[in-house]
């Protein structure tokens, strides 16, 4: 469903990001990014959706070659595609319900979304959203009030709000506390199996990986260095995605 | 080229060093010469001397005296070349600053100058209150222009603002270049003090609270697009990522991922700019800018001092309520 091909990124401040990354993410599958700080996971994902142009390769979203296109074109792969991050990135002055709905703004004209004028249909599926993620009774709360694992449901409805077919999380758990972490994997998962929406996940904890996680792929210094399944990552390989000095910290 | 530049900069320092010593502290404190003359000789020498020091100095240890303050160096500040040159430049800037100002205790002190302040502190401790009504409804006057200001200044500020800040006009090189342009008449504008702007102004409409509106309402839109579009700068730019990322129109990134982000420190700016342009109000009357401020100007001419008297205490109640209310207002929004 998504392939990358020669893949190349450069900063305009010459720091080289990714170099000749070829990925391929099958239909529905749950493909975790795993990598040092620095190693180009965020930079990956956010190539992938277009937040970053491309310095060189391909990328391929359902058999149409995406990474050349700009303007609406671009606009309407990037509707296809949800996205959470490390820190919500919600709008933090506003609802949860509005924040959902700002998910639907590909399909809404700039001058409705402006005024708000979200149709009830619209306004019916944000609620139907935040009721997959538990939060149909914080609706109507504004975000900034609601805690860090709450904050990234929001967020994890605000993707489904798109009909996504695939969801990018960007260190979805990072910012959360372990017994918080798990229960917003556990939602990815839902999202994978329920929905059939295939994610693409960075992480940073092997034990998390490990069970959640269908393939995983490793990143270092921009290039990829693994690519299998979960349980082959052993202390050898290990030590080369984390250097050697590296020790697991687990996360129950 | 370097070079160049720091022998300019060490020529230009040694003339002024040498023009200092010879007219103000030889001529003026030791001949005692009542009024100086600047005839082009003395400019002529000054700076022959000044580059002949310049090349002889910075010859002698192979250095200008600007890298003689470069961090480089780790000895003390009394051992760094040049130190004992700065100081005394320093010390000679001082003496020349007294020249200049005219400073004098000798007139601060005057029989005659201190008869003549008590004479107007006495009235003005005695306002004429048979003008308050006239002078009220002058002060209404110049709230309202201050009013008038702020509020028709808001809407430019806030669309240029947005095409003022960095963060939003990287993208491609025509948001760059408007980005630029806007920058260029932002500063140029406030360089421009908005007295100068009401003079301009009054010659164009006439003299009275229009033109003194005009002014001030030029110099918000400088001020406040900068402020905010600082403000713009700061926004956390996490969620204009995840607006963008739903494939969402760049308006409406804007209106979702900048907008709310930023409407309070807005409206907080904007409150604090009608506090300013009240007090500026009343200064841009002086010039002709209607209100308050040009009836001061009247009575002040006619050495009325009474009334002046008046005047100024309805100005220092105006200034007092803006300042109270305006900082309650915006400690509440905060």
């Amino acid at each position: 469903m998504l392939k990358i091909t020669n893949l190349h990124k450069t900063y305009p401040n010459g720091v080289v990001a990714l170099k000749d990354i070829n990925i391929e993410v099958k239909e529905k599958e749950f493909l975790v990014v795993i990598g040092l700080s620095g190693s180009g996971k965020s930079t990956l994902l956010k190539c992938i959706n277009k937040l970053h142009h491309i310095t060189s390769g391909k990328v391929f979203f359902k058999g149409q070659e995406i990474s050349s296109l700009g303007g609406s074109q671009m606009r309407a792969i990037q509707a296809r595609m949800g996205m959470i991050f490390q820190h919500f990135n919600l709008i933090e002055r506003k609802s949860a319900l509005t924040n959902v709905l700002t998910g639907a703004l590909h399909q809404t004209s700039v001058i409705k979304s402006i005024l708000e004028l979200f149709s009830d249909e619209q306004k019916e599926k944000a609620l139907e959203m935040l009721d997959i993620v538990g939060l149909k009774n914080k609706a109507h709360q504004r975000v900034d009030n609601l805690s860090g694992g709450q904050k990234q449901r929001v967020a994890i409805a605000r993707a489904l709000m798109q009909s996504p077919s695939v969801l990018l999380a960007d260190e979805p758990v990072a910012s959360l506390d372990p017994a918080t972490s798990h229960s917003i994997m556990d939602y990815l998962r839902k999202v994978n199996e329920e929905l059939g929406v295939t994610i693409v996940c960075n992480l940073h904890f092997l034990s998390l990986v490990r069970e959640y996680a269908t393939r995983v792929i490793a990143l270092k210094d921009g290039e990829l260095i693994f690519e299998g399944s979960p349980e082959k990552i052993d202390e050898e390989w290990f030590k080369k995605i984390y250097g050697e000095k590296a020790k697991e910290v687990f996360i129950k | 080229m370097k070079k160049f530049k720091y022998f300019i900069f060490d020529s230009l320092l040694w003339f002024y060093t040498v023009l200092s010593i010879y007219k103000v502290i030889y001529q003026k404190l030791i001949l005692g010469v009542r009024y100086l003359e600047y005839g082009n000789q003395d400019f002529l020498i000054s700076l022959g001397a000044g580059i002949i020091l310049a090349l002889f100095f910075s010859n002698l240890r192979n250095y200008s005296i600007l890298n003689g303050f470069s961090k480089k160096q780790d000895t003390s500040l009394l051992k760094r070349p040049y130190f004992i040159l700065f100081l005394f430049i320093l010390f000679i800037t001082f003496i020349n600053g007294v020249h200049f100002s005219q400073l004098s205790l000798k007139e601060f002190f005057s029989q005659t100058g201190i008869e003549g302040a008590q004479r107007i502190f006495l009235a003005l401790l005695q306002p004429n209150f048979s003008i308050l009504g006239e002078s009220l409804s002058a002060a209404v006057e110049t709230i309202f222009m201050a009013f008038m200001a702020t509020t028709l200044a808001i809407p430019f500020s806030f669309l240029l603002s947005f095409v003022a800040a960095k963060n939003l006009t990287r993208g491609s090189f025509f948001f760059k270049s408007v980005y630029s342009i806007a920058r260029f008449f932002l500063n140029a504008t406030r360089s421009i003090e908005p007295l100068v702007w009401a003079i301009i102004f009054s010659v164009w409409v006439g003299i009275g609270p229009f033109s003194g509106m005009l002014a001030l309402c030029l110099h918000s839109i400088a001020s406040l697009s900068k402020l905010y579009s600082e403000q713009i700068e700061n926004i956390d730019e996490g969620p204009l990522d995840a607006i963008r990322s739903t494939g969402a129109h760049p308006i409406q990134v804007v209106w979702f991922g900048v907008v709310p982000q930023i409407l309070l420190p807005f409206l907080s700016f904007t409150i604090y700019r009608w506090d300013i342009n009240v007090r500026m109000a009343t200064v841009i009357g002086l010039v002709g800018g209607g209100g308050i401020g040009t009836m001061l100007m009247q009575y002040q001419g006619t050495a009325r001092w009474n009334e002046v008297g008046m005047l100024i205490i309805i100005i220092a109640l105006i200034v007092w309520a803006m300042d109270a209310t305006s900082s309650k207002i915006r400690e509440k929004i905060k």
